[in-house]
């Protein structure tokens, strides 16, 4: 069959051009590469993101009063859960939940003799599993005991801009539930560094009983922080806490404007996932226009010879399969490599760039994911459309007139 | 019998409000087996017959017919067929697919007919046997001289066992040894097969070789050679 002489001329005529071929093939492979780096890039930190987020600070699910809103950090009464221990107990009965947590959010403001800070204050029960990141993060100084009086702990990126140590006393006051204001001195026992900076830079947490007299809340909380074993128990345990007067809010509630957020940044990214392809496709069909350019001649040959249209055609498309497979392949498997090595090392973004984000729980060091579906539907996109964008050359080619051609030198 | 006619077949070439009548009612008949050559100053239309009898071009008027089939109705694809039935080429450069080697250049148009692997590799060794070339089957035209190039496209243009090889200008880029070694290899392969050789050309040496002489002026034949 002349289909396997076909391969065999398109093979041979890019060997032909060996550097042009390279150079073609280097720029394909660049563009996978790019692609797979992209995509691992952002399913890393989407997904670590959100993981961190979970894990930090919204658990699985929340149980909160029904007219909390969690931008006015309310200390009212009405708007917190009244017996929060009895409701926490209750929760850590089902056998999904991994662990509950009653937790108090205030706002502050922590002054130093020569500076003051707007923080958020996070009452917390300090045995709970939930709040272990805080415990682990431990930097300097200790954690805290359920008994700990007078004692808080601060993030550690807060502590070092504000120039405030272990064992300093420090100011706070915050906002009461009867609508007053108070304040105190603490002592600062330990330094936190959750390894999520926008997290560390305005956090101060203190025992959630300190915190419940300190706002004059009673037993009351600002919320249940829930995690489960397994993520996909969300809606049914979500489901089994239903009541009158609180409502379940489960992570993708809670993270929503995040995920809103993804879903818009998945947008963005698809259009350079459309560029990057479109650019390398424009690349091969213009290396290819070249080609049969220079070979007019030969065209007019094989057409003298009897070779059809359609045939010339073929050719031409073998040329751009073989350039875009071989580059495509070579791409993948760079890709995947790089992918694979900077998911194990991480890529160092520094505190700055991930406290920058507000809303995130972007750690310092960023995690590529390799997804070797969305990197074979990526390779399979680019492939096509390589193809498809080099039936211009190839139409062309075949549509030489024999005469025309063979008179081209 | 006749492999190609030409009847009152005449080609005007528009360059911008120029018009250059290449052929000027022109007819003409080659017959199985002839050995001839159309002769005449650069201009005078030679190669615009070629291709007219090649099916490579059409006319703007008149009829052509290889082997009795009317060219002129027939698609792009069916034209493309004919060529590749009935016609070989041979051209004064050395009009070879540069990546092929001698062999696979030979076997193309073989492949192109749908020829079995076996006959395929009979025929193309005994062509190149034939022109002398069977220790050079493997070698690529760019490691050939000029005279081996034009003989692996003498062996081409037999390939397909065609009634008609069209040979335009053949040793105009050959010197005298290479051109006569040329024309004598075309000469037995017209007595051995029976195809019909019609050369475009002013070079004396071919004319030597031919039977039968045409002479055109101007795009119209002055002496058709009988």
């Amino acid at each position: 069959m002349a289909l396997t002489k076909f391969w065999v001329i398109a093979y041979r005529d890019l060997v032909r051009n060996r550097r042009r071929t390279v150079l073609t093939l280097l720029a394909v492979a660049l563009g996978m590469m790019v692609l797979i780096l992209m995509s691992g890039m952002f399913t890393g930190v989407t997904q670590g993101a959100l993981r961190e987020n979970i894990r930090l600070n919204t658990g699985h699910l929340q149980l909160r009063a029904e007219s909390y809103e969690v931008e006015k950090l309310s200390l009212l009464a009405k708007d917190l859960l009244p017996d929060s221990q009895t409701l926490a107990a209750q929760v850590q009965t089902l056998p999904q939940v991994e662990s509950v947590a009653p937790v108090l959010w205030m706002s502050g403001i922590l002054s130093t003799s020569r500076e003051s800070s707007g923080v958020q204050v996070t009452g917390v029960d300090v045995t709970a599993v939930f709040h272990a990141p805080i415990r682990d993060g431990i930097v300097g100084g200790s954690y805290l005991t359920p008994d700990s009086r007078g004692q808080i702990l601060l993030g550690s990126n807060l502590a070092e801009e504000m120039g405030i140590g272990v064992g300093q006393r420090i100011s706070l006051a915050v906002g009461t539930s009867d609508g007053g204001l108070d304040e105190g001195i603490f002592t600062v026992a330990g330094l936190f560094d959750t390894g999520i900076p926008s997290y560390d830079q305005n956090t101060v947490v203190m025992p959630l009983a300190q915190a419940q007299t300190f706002a004059r809340t009673g037993e009351r909380a600002s919320t249940l922080i829930v995690t489960l074993k397994n993520q996909e128990d969300t809606d049914s345990v979500a489901a089994a806490l239903q009541q009158p007067g609180i409502k379940v809010l489960p992570w993708q509630e809670l993270n929503g404007l995040f995920l809103e957020l993804m879903q818009t940044g998945l947008g963005f990214y698809y259009m350079i996932y459309t560029i990057v392809i479109l650019v390398v496709a424009v690349l091969i069909a213009n290396t290819l226009l070249m080609s049969v350019f220079e070979r007019t001649r030969e065209m007019g040959i094989l057409a003298a010879l009897g070779m059809k249209g359609r045939q010339i055609m073929v050719m031409v498309l073998f040329e751009a399969m073989i350039l875009a497979l071989l580059g495509t392949a070579v791409g993948f498997i760079f890709g995947s490599s790089v992918v694979s090595y900077l998911a194990k090392i991480g890529i160092d973004i520094g505190n700055g760039a991930a406290a920058a984000v507000e809303g995130m729980a972007l750690g310092n060091k960023m995690y590529p994911v390799f997804a070797p579906g969305q990197a074979l539907v990526l390779a399979l996109f680019l492939f096509a459309i390589v193809t498809l964008v080099s039936l211009y050359p190839a139409r062309f080619a075949a549509k030489l007139e024999p005469v025309q051609a063979l008179h081209t030198l | 019998m006749s492999v190609i006619e030409l009847e009152n077949v005449t080609k005007i070439y528009k360059l911008g409000e120029v018009e250059t009548r290449a052929l000027d009612n022109v007819s003409l008949t080659i017959d199985e087996g002839e050995f001839a050559a159309i002769v005449g100053p650069s201009g005078s239309g030679k190669t615009t017959m070629l291709q007219m009898m090649g099916c490579l071009d059409k006319p703007n008027s008149g009829v052509v017919k290889v082997n009795g089939h009317s060219v002129g109705q027939l698609s792009a694809n069916r034209q493309a067929d004919l060529r590749r039935e009935e016609i070989g080429f041979i051209f004064q450069f050395f009009a070879l697919v540069p990546v092929l080697s001698a062999y696979e250049n030979v076997e193309l148009p073989l492949l192109l007919n749908g020829i079995a692997a076996d006959e395929r590799k009979r025929r193309a060794r005994s062509l190149l046997d034939a022109v002398g070339l069977a220790d050079r089957i493997h070698h690529r035209p760019d490691q050939l001289s000029g005279g081996q190039q034009q003989r692996v496209a003498i062996a081409r243009a037999l390939a397909t066992q065609p009634s008609l090889v069209l040979a335009d200008e053949p040793t105009a880029n050959l010197d005298t040894a290479n051109g006569q070694q040329a024309m004598e290899i075309m000469q037995r392969l017209n007595q051995e097969t029976g195809t019909a050789f019609v050369f475009a050309t002013h070079d004396d040496q071919v004319i030597s070789f031919a039977r039968r002489v045409i002479k055109m002026r101007d795009g119209r034949i002055v002496d058709n050679g009988r």
